[in-house]
C-alpha cells in the first residue's frame, strides 16, 4: 500500500508520519499517533463523536483523509488542556455534567470549542445548530447546552 | 443522620461532578477499543445473509489457508449455549445447526490485520437449506409454523396469565370500560461506542483475560467460562469505561464470547470492534410491542379493573424476554390503586435479532397504553387527567394485590409540582391552534429483589481498603456505564466517613480485585450497592472509632467522628489528626480490608405464585410528566417544546447527578415518541446506521425541567431510590396526550412520525365530515 | 469498524491538472468534502482505485460577481463558505436557507456546492453495508438486476437527495463544466435525468467547476424542507420557489423539488400563475401542477403517499409565505 510522509501539527506539535493513502483522519489520530481520545461512533458522520479541529474548525475526522491535512493544524481533545489544566471549557463539561459515558464528550467540546473561537457568546439556538451533528445518548443534551454556556460566559 | 457540628459540606446531597469526569472531558478516559497491543489479532464475523436455515456446510478451509490469517472458529467450536436467564439459554456464541435471523454470526476469523481478516470472510463457504423466515408474530405463532426452538410450540418463548382480584367484577361495576390496542414500534438503545472486545489467551496457563462493553461482568465471566469450558477461575473480566448501554450490555453478548474463542484459537489477544450496523444487528432493544389495554372506571374517575394483553414480537433468542414479558405485567401494579388486574402476555419468537433489557425494561410501552387509555377515559367523563391520577393514588406503605411492597410514596407531590410547573389549570384547553399540553405519570424499581441467579450469596458486596496511606479504596464490582454510580458509592462512603473526595478512591470491575456484582441494570446500584457501601464505611468508621478511643483513652462511644480528626464527642481540642487514628488503627494488624453487603429481605422478593420473581423490589420510584408540543400543520411532525418532569427519587444522593440522569431518561423516551423506529426488509434490519435510526439530535430537543422529589425511602441508602429509568415510560403517553390536545387525533402507533399524523388528520377530517353529514340527515 | 479499501488520493491545484489525473487514472472518482462518498467507499458501494480530490483548487473555491448583477459560485466553494457570504444569502435565499439545512453544521465546514449537487441518489436498498446489500442480493443500481422498490420494473428508483438543487433551479442557474473535451456551459437542469442509477449527465472525467446564478434582485425566494430530525436528516422533501410579485398578481415564479424522483424537479406549467393573485384558488392550482411531475417511491421507510403529500404542502406553504411578504 502506497504511504506517503504526512507533514502536520497536531495538537501545536509539528510531526511526520509515514501514512498510506487510504487512511482517515481518525484513524491516523487514533492507530498511528496513539490519541485516542477522538472516537468512533458510527459508520461514517452520523454522530459527531470523531469531531476534531483542523486550521480551526471543526471537521468529522471519519469522513476526512488524513493525507488532506497535510500542512495543518490538527487539534483534538488530548490539546485542549494546558500543562494538564483542563481548559475552561472541559471544565465546563465536567463541572455541569456536560458529560456522562463520555464517549460523545471528546466530539462534543472540539465541535463547542470550533463554536465558541467563531461566536463566543452563542444563544442556546445557536449552540444547538453548532452542535446538531454530534449525537449524545445520555444527557438529553440539557446539561451540554449550560456546559457550552457557562465556558462562554466564563471565557468572555 | 445525626446533624453536623462542622460546616464542611456534606458528601450526600451534595452536587458533585463525576468521580472519572476529568478523564472524561480530557480525552484520558480508556474504552475497550483504546487498548493499544501491538500483537493484538484483527477480529472480524462472518454473519449470515439467511433468516433462517439449516446449516449444511461452513467451509473455512480456504479462509484458514490465507497468508495472515491467524484462526478460523466456527459453531463447532463451541457446544456450549449460553444466555442470561438459566431456564432459557438458547443461543451459540457461533451458529450450529441453524441461523435464525440475518446476521446472526457464524464464523469468525483472528488475522494479523483488517485486509486479510475481511479477505478471509470472502473465502468462507456456507451452504444451507432455508428455511420460512417469520418476522413478525403473526406470522410466527401462526398455524403450522416451523419452530425456530425445537422445544418452544407456537414460537412462544414464554406465555403469562395472571389475575389478581375480581376483574369482571371489577368491569361490572365500572359506569365507563374502554379498550384500545396500541403498536409500539421496536426500539433500540444506541449507546454512543460501537461494541468492542479485547481477549488474551495465556497459551501457557490457560487463561483469559477479556476487555468488554458490559454492564455485567460477572454474568459475562460466567458465560465465557460456561462456553469455553473453564473453570471460572481461569478467567478474567475487566470493564473498562464503557460508551454507555442501557440494557444493550446487560447480558453475555455473542462478540464477546467469540473473542475469547477465538483468542485462544489464535493463541494470543484478539481485538474485535464491531461497526455501527453490527452494534445493531447485535440489538438486545425493546421488543415491538402490542398491548391490548382495557380499564374500568367509576364516573368519579375510580379505577375498578385492568385487563391487559400483551405480545412481544422477541426476535431469535430467549435473552431476558421471560423478564420482559413479566415486567409488563407485573408492574401495571404499584402505581395506582386498581382492585383487579388480569394479565396475558405472549413473548413470540421471530427470525430477527434478539431483543432484551432496554431502560425500563417491559414497563414502557405497557405505561403508554395504559396512561394514554386513562387520558381518554378522563376526558370522556369530564374530568381532568391530574384528577383522575389523585383518585387513584396507592395508601403507601401498602402490599400491592401482586404482591410488591411499596414503602415510599411521591407521586402525589409529583403530581402537584408539574401541574404547577406547566400551568396545567391556567393553559390546557386555551393553547393556539397546533400546540397542546398532555401529562402521563410512571414508576419503575430499584433493583430487582430475586437476581438472576439464586446463589443465597448478598445482592452487592463493597470492600473498602484502608492503608498505611491514609486513602480510603472502594473496591466494586458495580460497572458505572457513565449513569455515575462509582461517584455515588465515594459519596455514600465519604459521607459515613465524613471524608472528602481527596481520600477516596474506586477501583471498579475487575473481576481479579474487585468483589462480584451483579452488575449494572434494573437501577440496581444506587439502592443495593449503596446500602452495601454505607454498611462497609460504617465498619470501617467502628474499626478507626475504636483506634481513637484507645489513642484519647475513652470508650467508642464516647468518640466522635469528624471525618479529618477523632475527638472525645462535644470536646474541642481533643481532636486527633485523621491519620494518626489511621496509624493506630494498622498497628498489629496492618492493611485494613473491611466488607460490606446487602441482602434483600425475604418480605420484598414478592409472592408465591408463577412469575412472582419479577416485579418486586424493595423500592418504586416515581414520576409525573407534562409535555407540551406543538404540531406543524404543513409537515405533521411534532415538535417537542419543553417538557417538566417531577421523579420521586426516594433521596438525592447528587442532585446534579439525579437531573443528568431524569433528563436523559426523559429524552430517550422522546426520541421512542416521536421519531425512532428498528425496522426490517424480510428481516435484514434497514435502520441500522445512525442516519436511519433517529436518535434525536440537539436541534430538536427541548428543555427538560426536572424537580427531585424526595420522598427519603426507608430503606434506600439515605433513603435514595431509582432515578433513571422510571421517568421514561411516562414521557410517551404525556406526548401522545399532548399531541392530542394540539389536533384531537389520537394515534394508536408510536413513534408518531409525521406520516401517522397526517394520516391521523387525514382519518378525523373525515370522521368529522361523516359526523356532520350524519348530524344533518 | 467498516473496512477501507485501498486506493490513492490526488490533490490537483488546477482544474486542467485535476482532469489530467483522471486521464492517467481511468479508475478514479473526484471527491470533494467526501460526505458522502467516503461514506459510500467505507460501505464497499464504491470502491475507486484513485480518489482527485477537488477541495484544494483555488479557481473552485471563490465567489465571485458576474459584473451583471449575478454570481459564480465555486463548487468546491463549502457550504459554511456559501452561508458566510453577505451577497448570496441576502439575493438568494432559497439558496442560503437550503445550504443551511444540509445535515450539520459539522458536515457543512467540508461539504461543497457541487459536492451536494453531485450528489449521490439514495435509498434503503442502497445506502447500506457491503454485508447487507449483498444478503439482499444487491440492487439495481449497483451490482444487482432487482430494483427492490419497484421489482417488477427495470427502474432505479433511488431519490434525489441533495437540498441545493431545487434552490439554484429557481433561479435559473447555469454550470460550467470542464472535461477532456473541454469546457461547456449548461442549464443546471441539464445534468440531470431522471434515473436513479444514472442521474447525473456528466462525462466521464466530466468536472462540474463553477455555478452561475444570474441577477435575483426582486425575487423573494426560500426554501422548504421535510425531515424527521432538524439536523442530519436528508430530505423526505423539499420545496423551493422564488417569485415576483406585481400589480396584477404574480409576475414571475419558478418551483423547485427534491426528494421526490431520481432527480430535482422544475415543475412545469407554473406560468398558469401569472397574472393571478396568490389566493387559495392559485395555490391549489400550484399543487395541482404536482403529482403528474414528482414520484417518491419507497426508497426510505418513509412511505411515498406522506412524501407527496408534503411536497405540496411545503410548495402551497412556501408560496404563500412568499408572496404574502414580497
Amino acid at each position: 500500500m502506497a504511504k506517503t510522509i504526512l507533514e502536520l501539527t497536531l495538537n501545536g506539535q509539528p510531526r511526520e508520519d509515514a501514512v498510506a493513502d487510504n487512511t482517515l483522519l481518525i484513524d491516523y489520530l487514533r492507530e498511528v499517533t496513539g490519541h485516542t481520545g477522538t472516537k468512533m461512533g458510527c459508520d461514517g458522520g452520523e454522530c459527531g463523536a470523531c469531531t476534531v479541529l483542523v486550521d480551526g474548525k471543526p471537521r468529522l475526522s471519519c469522513l476526512c483523509m488524513a493525507s488532506s491535512c497535510k500542512g495543518r493544524h490538527v487539534e483534538t481533545v488530548e490539546g485542549c488542556s494546558e500543562s494538564g489544566r483542563l481548559s475552561i471549557l472541559q471544565k465546563a463539561f465536567n463541572e455541569q455534567l456536560g458529560t456522562q459515558c463520555g464517549y460523545c464528550t471528546p466530539g462534543m467540546i472540539m465541535a463547542a470549542e470550533g463554536l465558541l473561537r467563531e461566536n463566543p457568546k452563542p444563544s442556546k439556538n445557536e449552540i444547538r445548530q453548532a452542535l446538531g451533528g454530534n449525537i449524545c445518548r445520555c444527557t438529553g443534551y440539557v446539561k451540554i447546552i449550560e456546559a457550552v454556556q457557562t465556558a462562554a460566559g466564563e471565557m468572555s | 443522620m445525626s446533624p453536623r457540628d462542622d460546616d464542611r459540606q456534606p458528601m450526600v446531597g451534595r452536587r458533585a461532578p463525576l468521580i472519572d469526569g476529568i478523564e472524561k472531558v480530557s480525552g484520558k478516559a480508556q474504552y475497550t477499543a483504546d487498548f493499544y497491543h501491538s500483537d493484538a489479532y484483527v477480529g472480524r464475523l462472518f454473519r449470515s445473509p439467511y433468516a433462517h436455515a439449516e446449516i449444511i456446510s461452513v467451509d473455512v478451509s480456504k479462509a484458514r489457508a490465507l497468508p495472515g490469517v491467524i484462526a478460523v472458529i466456527t459453531g463447532e467450536d463451541c457446544d456450549k449455549p449460553f444466555g442470561i436467564i438459566p431456564i432459557a439459554q438458547n443461543e451459540f456464541p457461533l451458529s450450529r445447526d441453524k441461523v435464525r435471523y440475518r446476521g446472526e454470526p457464524v464464523a469468525a476469523v483472528a488475522a494479523i490485520d483488517e485486509a486479510s481478516a475481511e479477505a478471509a470472510l470472502k473465502l468462507i463457504d456456507f451452504k444451507v437449506k432455508e428455511l420460512p423466515g417469520y418476522f413478525t408474530a403473526d406470522e410466527a405463532r401462526a398455524e403450522g409454523a416451523i419452530l425456530l426452538h425445537d422445544d418452544r410450540p407456537g414460537n412462544l418463548e414464554r406465555e403469562v396469565h395472571s389475575e389478581f382480584g375480581d376483574v369482571d367484577a371489577g368491569f361490572h361495576v365500572a359506569d365507563l370500560v374502554r379498550e384500545e390496542t396500541y403498536d409500539c414500534a421496536e426500539v433500540t438503545h444506541v449507546h454512543m461506542e460501537p461494541h468492542a472486545s479485547l481477549a488474551t489467551y495465556d497459551v501457557e496457563r490457560d487463561r483469559v483475560t477479556l476487555h468488554s462493553v458490559t454492564q455485567v461482568p460477572y454474568y459475562l465471566h460466567k458465560r465465557v467460562a460456561q462456553c469455553m469450558d473453564m473453570d471460572e477461575s481461569q478467567v478474567r473480566v475487566i470493564k473498562p469505561f464503557i460508551g454507555g448501554g442501557f440494557g444493550a450490555r446487560t447480558e453475555a453478548l455473542n462478540f464477546e464470547i467469540i473473542t475469547c474463542l477465538l483468542a485462544r484459537s489464535a493463541g494470543g489477544t484478539v481485538r474485535m470492534k464491531l461497526s455501527r450496523e453490527e452494534t445493531f444487528l447485535t440489538h438486545r432493544g425493546r421488543p415491538r410491542t402490542r398491548v391490548k389495554m382495557k380499564i374500568g372506571m367509576t364516573k368519579d374517575g375510580k379505577m375498578t379493573a385492568c385487563d391487559c394483553v400483551v405480545e412481544q414480537t422477541g426476535g431469535a433468542f430467549a435473552g431476558y424476554g421471560i423478564v420482559t414479558i413479566l415486567y409488563a405485567g407485573s408492574l401495571l401494579n404499584a402505581i395506582y390503586d386498581i382492585p383487579a388486574v388480569r394479565y396475558n402476555g405472549f413473548r413470540v419468537y421471530t427470525n430477527t435479532p434478539a431483543c432484551g433489557a432496554m431502560r425500563g425494561h417491559g414497563t414502557v410501552d405497557v405505561r403508554h397504553a395504559f396512561e394514554s387509555v386513562t387520558d381518554m377515559m378522563a376526558e370522556e367523563l369530564g374530568l381532568d387527567p391530574f384528577v383522575v391520577r389523585r383518585t387513584n393514588l396507592l395508601n403507601a406503605p401498602i402490599r400491592t394485590i401482586n404482591d410488591l411492597e411499596v414503602t415510599s410514596y411521591g407521586l402525589p407531590e409529583c403530581l402537584d409540582w408539574v401541574e404547577e410547573a406547566c400551568g396545567w389549570k391556567e393553559r390546557v384547553g386555551k393553547m393556539p391552534k397546533g400546540k397542546g399540553l398532555g401529562m402521563a405519570c410512571s414508576h419503575y424499581v430499584s433493583g430487582a429483589a430475586k437476581p438472576v441467579h439464586w446463589t443465597g450469596e448478598p445482592h452487592a458486596v463493597i470492600n473498602l481498603k484502608l492503608d498505611f496511606d491514609g486513602g480510603i479504596t472502594i473496591l466494586t464490582g458495580a460497572s458505572d456505564i457513565g449513569q455515575g454510580s462509582s461517584t455515588i458509592l465515594a459519596q455514600v462512603v465519604g459521607e459515613v466517613m465524613k471524608v472528602d473526595f481527596d481520600r477516596l478512591t474506586v477501583i471498579a470491575n475487575d473481576s481479579r480485585i474487585t468483589p462480584k456484582d451483579n452488575g449494572s441494570y434494573s437501577s440496581r446500584v444506587t439502592f443495593m450497592v449503596g446500602n452495601a457501601a454505607l454498611e462497609a464505611a460504617e465498619n470501617l468508621k467502628a474499626i478507626m472509632i475504636e483506634a481513637a478511643a484507645g489513642k484519647l483513652e475513652v470508650k467508642p462511644e464516647e468518640v466522635e467522628c469528624m471525618g479529618e480528626s477523632y475527638r472525645i464527642a462535644g470536646q474541642q481540642g481533643s481532636d486527633i489528626p485523621y491519620k494518626e487514628v489511621v496509624a493506630a488503627a494498622l498497628v498489629d494488624t496492618g492493611t485494613i480490608t473491611v466488607k460490606g453487603t446487602f441482602t434483600v429481605p425475604k418480605k420484598f422478593q414478592g409472592g408465591k405464585y408463577h412469575g412472582a420473581g419479577v416485579g418486586p423490589s424493595m423500592a418504586y420510584s416515581y414520576s409525573t410528566l407534562a409535555a407540551e408540543v406543538t404540531v406543524d400543520e404543513i409537515t405533521g411532525r411534532v415538535i417537542v417544546d419543553k417538557i417538566w418532569v417531577a421523579h420521586d427519587v426516594g433521596y438525592a444522593l447528587n442532585p446534579l447527578s439525579v437531573e443528568g440522569q431524569v433528563q436523559g431518561g426523559v429524552w430517550m423516551g422522546m426520541g421512542q415518541a416521536i421519531s425512532e423506529e428498528t425496522s426490517y426488509h424480510e428481516g435484514l434490519p434497514i435502520t441500522s446506521n445512525m442516519l436511519d435510526y433517529r436518535v434525536p439530535t440537539m436541534v430538536e430537543s427541548p428543555d427538560i425541567e426536572v424537580k427531585i422529589i424526595e420522598s427519603i425511602d426507608p430503606n434506600g441508602p439515605f433513603g435514595a431510590k431509582e432515578a433513571s429509568e422510571g421517568c421514561l415510560s411516562g414521557v410517551v403517553p404525556a406526548i401522545a396526550n399532548a399531541v392530542y390536545n394540539a389536533t384531537g387525533v389520537r394515534l394508536f402507533e408510536t413513534p408518531l412520525t409525521p406520516e401517522r399524523i397526517v394520516n391521523g388528520q387525514i382519518k378525523l377530517e373525515r370522521l368529522k365530515k361523516k359526523q356532520a353529514a350524519g348530524g344533518e340527515s | 469498524m467498516e473496512f477501507m479499501p485501498n486506493f490513492t488520493v490526488l490533490y490537483p491545484k488546477t482544474v486542467k491538472e485535476a482532469v489530467s489525473f483522471f486521464g492517467e487514472n481511468p479508475d478514479a472518482r473526484y471527491v470533494a468534502g467526501g460526505t458522502d462518498l467516503i461514506v459510500n467507499i467505507r460501505r464497499g458501494i464504491v470502491a475507486p482505485g484513485t480518489l482527485i480530490d477537488l477541495a484544494q483548487i483555488d479557481e473552485m473555491n471563490k465567489i465571485e460577481s458576474d459584473g451583471k448583477g449575478g454570481h459564480r459560485i465555486g463548487a468546491s466553494v463549502t457550504l459554511a463558505s456559501l452561508l458566510d457570504h453577505k451577497e448570496i444569502t441576502r439575493d438568494y435565499e432559497a439558496v442560503s436557507q437550503a445550504a443551511a439545512e444540509i445535515a450539520a453544521a459539522t458536515h457543512r465546514q467540508v461539504a461543497t456546492v457541487g459536492g451536494n449537487l453531485c450528489l449521490d441518489t439514495r435509498c434503503v436498498f442502497y445506502n447500506q453495508s457491503e454485508w447487507w446489500r449483498s444478503a439482499n442480493n444487491y440492487c439495481l443500481k449497483s451490482q444487482g438486476e432487482t430494483c427492490h422498490v419497484a421489482p417488477s420494473g427495470t427502474e432505479c428508483f433511488a431519490a434525489f437527495s441533495g437540498d441545493l438543487a431545487p434552490a439554484l433551479l429557481v433561479f435559473g442557474a447555469e454550470v460550467e463544466i470542464t472535461g477532456p473535451d473541454g469546457a461547456r456551459t449548461v442549464p443546471l437542469t441539464d445534468i440531470y435525468a431522471n434515473d436513479g442509477a444514472a442521474h447525473l449527465l456528466l462525462k466521464k472525467g466530466e468536472i462540474l467547476v463553477t455555478v452561475l446564478l444570474p441577477d435575483a434582485r426582486g425575487l423573494r425566494s426560500g426554501y422548504a424542507k421535510a425531515r424527521v430530525r432538524d439536523s442530519i436528516d436528508f430530505p423526505l422533501a423539499g420545496s423551493a420557489i422564488a417569485l415576483k410579485k406585481g400589480s396584477n398578481g404574480v409576475d414571475e415564479i419558478r418551483l423547485a423539488l427534491t426528494g421526490v424522483k431520481s432527480c430535482p424537479v422544475l415543475v412545469d406549467g407554473i406560468d398558469v400563475l401569472i397574472g393571478t393573485p396568490m389566493d387559495d384558488e392559485a395555490l391549489e392550482t400550484l399543487a395541482s401542477l404536482l403529482p403528474k411531475q414528482i414520484k417518491p417511491m419507497t426508497s426510505t421507510f418513509t412511505p411515498p403517499g406522506y412524501r407527496r403529500k408534503v411536497a405540496a404542502n411545503l410548495s402551497r406553504s412556501l408560496a404563500n409565505r412568499l408572496y404574502q411578504s414580497a
